[in-house]
């Protein structure tokens, strides 16, 4: 027996617990406000040295980067919001950032001024960020890093119990292997088998978190497609929730509107949000998930 | 099988990146490899030089060469893991999908497999945002790993999908490797085959390769082992090899010629391999469709 096999690979060694928040970045983000505040978000705070907005419902968090001088090799935000970062929640950031990069990740540069966290950063797929956000004793990165905005308060209930499902990247042809071994190596992400899918577009590859409270599902470009713009990349995040008749009723009297024709049908196992600002979509998706982050 | 599947190397060729681009497009060809120097002594910089590139419409069929990366320690593999990253940068702009990696000559690099492996395990993980694969290439004046069984071994055990072997035929003839080895592989992880000849029958030391490899190769057909290197694309081929074959022709008297002249000869060479593997059943498997398939 070897010594690898006495002391396995822990589980889920970087202790992930969970999304910690999303990030858009967008040169319009009163526009990307107004349509978070359709699906339930509220602003709630102002980041203390950049053009960033905080917004929230129950246990998510998602960022809106308005900040227009982009790190080195990245584009500045462009009107078309993009998502340009997922932060997981982990044991210990350094240790976890530490780890990644011996692994062959690519460092990002960080962002923080005087008095603000460092929150280490490696390479995503094409312009985007994966962050490792680790808890503080008694506070959370967003009372170091943001002011609460006058009459916001802290905690913003979700609609439902909304929570977050997933997260779709699009994936270059041929490309999924590779993926698949980055987020198994990095993270310890498993592949779900074959042929199991959530959601209302069942296809590529599903791949679920060590902490099984989220999904990633990479997405290559269809057959035949050669001239489709098909960049990699964050493409949509999906919503989860018990009830999705009585969700997406919810956010339909708010004003959202539900692809429903072709192969995607809105139905009891999820529902997609129509097209925003040319390029926002949020999936809403039948789950099953425990939010370690919220209280479900 | 036709003059499609072969291309030429701008090492084989005199003068600026712009008459090497002209010359090889005008012979026929439809692709080249780069080497990262191209890039480096453009006269008017890295971004025009990949402007140019591009707009010869010449697909790139791989960049060359990292070397020595393997098996470092301490600020030497820091050193050279930032090397990897420029490199794998200036791979991307230019449009290849494919860096060669050769096998390691240096006297600070360990012999120890495990970390071989893990170094390049963490190459093809810097590789993945990038969706570039490595083809790591057996120099036949390796330290530890001169010869392609000792490269595949390496390849297998590192178990990356975007990690696979470089096959040139110099090295193996030089080594005189058995070719029987070549139907070992798995023809998914063949990511590049050079092929060249040269003048004499043996090289009987690590120098006399090392000069023979920089100075007087040929292409196929002009030397003395013919019939080996075509022997390695039948072999290639019926094993089911259906990517690039690049003429890696490094000889002092072809970069003090015109281009034509040297084009003229690889034209030849690749007519004549072509002619010769036709006839002897090789393209039952090689179509116009599947290569347009494959490259689309």
């Amino acid at each position: 027996m070897s010594v690898d096999e006495n002391n396995p690979e822990p589980l889920n060694p970087l202790g992930i617990a969970g999304i910690e928040f999303i990030e858009y970045a967008t040169s319009q983000p009163q526009a990307l406000g107004h349509v978070l505040q359709k699906m339930g978000f509220m602003a709630v705070a102002r980041h203390r040295s950049r053009e960033v907005m905080l917004y929230r419902q129950g246990s998510l968090n998602i960022i809106v980067n308005a900040h227009p001088e982009p790190l080195p090799g990245m584009s500045a935000p462009a009107e078309v919001p993009v998502l340009k970062a997922i932060a997981l929640r982990v044991r210990d950031a350094g240790a976890a950032w530490t780890r990644a990069l011996a692994l062959g990740a690519w460092e990002m540069p960080m962002r923080a001024q005087a008095m603000e966290l460092n929150i280490p950063a490696i390479r995503g797929p094409g312009e985007t960020l994966l962050c490792f956000v680790e808890a503080l004793p008694g506070l959370t990165l967003y009372d170091v890093d943001f002011t609460l905005l006058p009459n916001a308060t802290r905690d913003v209930p979700p609609l439902n119990d909304l929570h977050w499902f997933g997260i779709v990247q699009t994936v270059a042809a041929d490309h999924s292997a590779a993926w698949i071994e980055f987020y198994q190596h990095l993270f310890a992400f498993t592949v779900v088998p074959g042929g199991q899918y959530f959601g209302v577009l069942p296809k590529g590859t599903l791949l679920e978190s060590p902490c099984h409270s989220f999904y990633l599902q990479l997405i290559e470009p269809p057959p035949g497609a050669d001239d489709v713009d098909w960049d990699e990349g964050f493409h949509r995040v999906g919503l989860g929730t018990r009830d999705v008749p009585a969700m997406t009723a919810e956010l339909r009297q708010r004003g959202v509107t539900f692809i429903d024709r072709g192969s995607v049908q809105l139905s009891a196992k999820g529902a997609l949000s129509q097209v925003y600002l040319g390029g926002v979509t949020f999936e809403i998706v039948h789950s099953h998930l425990q939010d370690p982050l919220g209280e479900l | 099988m036709d003059v499609r599947h072969f291309g030429m190397d701008t090492i084989t060729l005199a003068g600026s990146l712009d008459a090497k681009l002209r010359a090889v497009k005008a012979a026929g060809f439809s692709q080249i490899m780069l080497s990262a120097r191209d890039i480096a002594e453009y006269a008017a910089g890295p971004d025009a030089a990949v402007a140019a590139v591009r707009e010869s419409g010449l697909r790139v069929t791989g960049f060359q060469v990292l070397r020595d990366f393997e098996g470092l320690d301490g600020h030497l593999r820091d050193y050279k893991t930032d090397i990897a990253k420029a490199m794998l940068q200036m791979c991307h702009q230019v449009g290849s999908k494919v860096l060669l990696v050769c096998s390691s000559t240096s006297a600070h690099a360990t012999d120890k497999r495990e970390r071989l492996v893990q170094d390049l395990q963490a190459l093809a993980m810097l590789a993945v945002p990038l969706n570039i694969r490595i083809a790591y290439e057996a120099l036949s004046w390796g330290r530890f790993v001169n010869e392609l069984p000792q490269a595949w071994e390496i390849v297998v055990a590192a178990n990356r999908s975007n990690l696979g072997i470089g096959i040139d035929s110099f090295h193996i003839l030089a080594t005189q490797t058995a070719l029987d080895e070549v139907e070992l592989l798995d023809p998914d992880r063949i990511f590049l085959v050079q092929l060249s000849d040269f003048m004499w029958q043996e090289t009987r030391s690590p120098e006399e390769r090392i000069t023979t490899a920089r100075h007087f190769r040929v292409f196929p057909g002009e030397g003395v082992h013919s019939e080996n290197v075509y022997d390695l694309v039948r072999r290639l081929e019926s094993l089911g090899y259906r990517g690039d074959y690049s003429f890696e022709v490094f000889n002092d008297d072809y970069v003090q010629l015109p281009h034509h002249v040297v084009t003229r000869r690889a034209l030849r060479s690749a007519q004549g391999m072509s002619g010769m593997l036709n006839r002897r059943g090789v393209p039952l498997t090689r179509t116009a469709a599947a290569h347009q398939a494959r490259y689309r």
